[in-house]
């Protein structure tokens, strides 16, 4: 058949193409082995305090000592010297000076929430010194690190491989997919075809799932990754995981087709494709919650595909929730796919 | 009434800067070799790739062995042939599996083998298209226009970057097409080429055609069917003062003039006399029949390889 002619095709060519074939397979391994190192701790990312060290140490600094030892934030005792010069690079976000009549902490605006969430730390320790030192014993609300779905992950890398995975699987389609079919129609690839019987949407078809099965190659190398070398679990069913990331890369990539259609050089194509990616990934919700938004703006990001994709790839990776909890969110992923590529079918030009 | 292959009224493509085809009508009837002849930038490529359903025409009507694009695109593309004046593949693909692939497009095809023998690319069967040399590249497109064993054949520029050979191969290939009693359409700029396949030919320049006709038709209605030829040691020397003395337009081209004439008999004693009286340094004359080439010369005002 046609469509299977096509598609083997595609895999046998992408397969030469030995250096990109290559790296659309480690890159994703590298960013969630890099990940999984840094943040094998178990939590977060922490933030450092930069401490300047005076020659006379108060009993009072020896009690916040203590107190910032119970804390995430991770202690840098520094000369005055050392600490400014540490400033003045930009490296630092806190930092806590103590002087005979009290403390003070400078925060760096270009580093604002990590510098941030350390002074509110620091005060907090602060505060308990002081109760300690009044004879108090405070007590501090417990705190754990949770998924929506209340399961415990053993590593923050946990939660960053749905992410990672849905990230990179809409770059794929922006990026890859539409990027490509520009280049290619620039560079006349297509012209040829343009005067072959081939139906245009055979043809498509056939690059839509050989990228496809590529993704899902890929998503099996990052899983087999996160479980070998990080010990990630899948916390819910393979299939609906697997279904879902066919759901969204397929939507995706029609997503590129369709972009593709609307640009003639791969130039216009970056502009076309940043516009529509940067906003989708900042109001996905993936780095932050839109809780401070404007309704309409919020009501507006509910339609967009990224978000409800990636809530239910870490939904069932993260807390084995099953499929039939995101069934509106992937139908609307769903009826993005179909509208993409009925527009890139229409179209779609071979010159 | 006689069988047309093509069929063409008035097609028209303006593109921003230049109006590439300006009007153009064309008639081939089946079984026919026709040639399109013209400068660089005359117009034939996009002629033809409008015909061949690959730009879209601003203005007029294509019919292809009787069907229009309109109702019948995919039937036209199972009958046509196209070898585009670049073709240009993906980079790893290799001969064998190209026409595999095209030839899978098409309800009737011919195998990959036998094409590639056709075109002599047996050894190079295996290797990747952009290892390919520049010939080599334009025979796998001679081979992938005829993968489906067209009835209508659109050849732009075959020979171009072809060895001699080849392009004798080539020949043979136009001529086999013909006897089975199937329709070329080709592109030159090599007249004895236009000359040795063409039955009619067009010539064309600034998106219209200036004449049309078989080989001998054109050159028998330029009117003069001999030129005599001046050949000088360096560069021709100025001709107007000649020209003006012996009463009859010289051309000059290079190291020689050219003087056409319907009358070469009475033409050179007068030519041998209007040079003695002018001291004209000439040091070859010779009279010799006029060709396509000079046809190309005169409707076009242009050397064809310029
Ligand atoms: N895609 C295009 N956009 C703008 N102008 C174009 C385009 N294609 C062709 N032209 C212009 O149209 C005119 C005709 O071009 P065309 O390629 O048809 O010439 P041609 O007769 O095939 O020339 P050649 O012998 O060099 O192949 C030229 O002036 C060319 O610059
Ligand atoms: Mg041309």
């Amino acid at each position: 058949m046609l469509l299977w002619r096509q598609f083997t095709m595609e895999w046998k060519l992408y397969l030469r193409d030995r250096g990109a074939t290559f790296w659309t397979f480690a890159f994703p391994v590298i960013m969630l082995l890099g990940f999984g190192f840094i943040f094998r701790g178990g939590t977060g990312p922490a933030t450092t305090l930069v401490w300047i060290t005076r020659t006379a140490a108060a009993p009072s600094d020896q009690a916040l000592e203590q107190a910032l030892a119970q804390t995430p934030v991770k202690v840098l005792r520094l000369s005055p010297e050392e600490a400014s010069a540490r400033w003045a690079k930009g490296e630092t976000a806190a930092q806590l000076e103590s002087a005979p009549n009290g403390h003070h902490l400078r925060v760096n605006s270009y580093l604002m929430a990590q510098g941030q969430t350390a002074a509110q730390i620091v005060q907090q320790a602060n505060l308990v010194a002081q109760a300690k030192a009044q004879g108090l014993n405070p007590e501090l609300i417990p705190v754990s690190l949770e998924s929506p779905g209340g399961r415990v992950a053993p590593n923050y890398a946990a939660f960053l491989l749905p992410g990672l995975l849905g990230l990179n699987l809409l770059s794929i389609g922006l990026f890859s997919v539409g990027m490509v079919n520009v280049a290619y129609r620039e560079k006349g690839k297509f012209r040829r075809l343009g005067v072959t019987p081939l139906p245009k949407w055979i043809f498509l078809l056939g690059q839509v799932l050989q990228r496809l099965t590529v993704s899902l190659v890929q998503s099996i190398i990052l899983l087999a990754t996160g479980r070998f070398a990080l010990g990630i679990h899948n916390q819910g069913s393979y299939p609906e995981f697997f279904l879902v990331v066919i759901i969204g890369t397929g939507a995706f990539m029609a997503m590129g087709f369709a972009l593709s259609s609307l640009a003639n050089t791969v130039e216009g194509y970056g502009a076309i494709s940043n516009l529509v990616f940067f906003p989708m990934m900042l109001l996905s919700g993936v780095y932050f919650t839109l809780d401070a938004a404007p309704v309409w703006i919020q009501k507006a990001v509910m339609a967009l595909p990224l978000s409800p994709y990636i809530k239910a790839l870490r939904g069932i990776f993260n807390d084995g929730a099953h499929l039939s909890n995101y069934l509106p969110g992937l139908g609307l992923v769903l009826i993005w796919g179909i509208l993409c590529f009925g527009i890139a079918v229409k179209r779609f030009r071979w010159t | 009434m006689i069988d047309l292959a093509l069929r063409v009224r008035g097609i028209r493509k303006q593109y921003p800067k230049v109006l590439a085809v300006a009007g153009v009508d064309l008639e081939v009837r089946r079984g026919e070799v026709f040639g399109l002849l013209g400068p660089n930038g005359a117009g034939k490529t996009t002629t033809l790739e409008m015909i061949e359903g690959l730009t879209p025409a601003d203005a007029g009507e294509i019919e292809i062995l009787g069907l229009d694009w309109k109702h019948h695109g995919r039937e036209i593309r199972s009958l046509i042939g196209v070898q585009l004046q670049s073709t240009s593949l993906f980079n790893k693909i290799t001969p064998r599996e190209a026409l595999d692939l095209y030839g899978a497009y098409y309800p009737t095809r011919r195998s990959a083998q036998e094409l590639l023998e056709l075109v002599q690319l047996t050894d190079k069967a295996d290797a990747y298209h952009t290892t390919l040399s520049g010939g080599q590249q334009q025979r796998l497109a001679l081979a992938l226009a005829l993968v489906n064993d067209p009835e209508l054949v659109f050849l732009d520029e075959p020979t171009t970057g072809l060895d001699p050979q080849a392009r004798r191969s080539l020949w043979g290939v136009v001529r086999g097409m013909k006897a089975e009693g199937r329709t070329v359409i080709l592109t030159t700029h090599y007249m004895e080429e236009a000359e040795a396949l063409c039955d009619r030919l067009a010539i064309m320049d600034h998106g219209v055609i200036l004449s049309e006709g078989s080989p001998t038709e054109l050159i028998a209605q330029l009117g003069l069917p001999s030129i005599v030829e001046l050949t000088f040691e360096g560069p021709a020397p100025d001709s107007v003062s000649f020209s003006a003395h012996l009463g009859l337009p010289v051309d000059a081209r290079g190291e020689r003039w050219e003087i056409p004439t319907a009358d070469p008999k009475s033409a050179l004693p007068a030519i041998l006399g209007a040079a003695e009286t002018c001291a004209v340094p000439f040091c070859q004359i010779h009279v010799r029949r006029a060709t396509l080439e000079d046809v190309f010369l005169h409707r076009t005002g242009r050397s064809l390889r310029e």
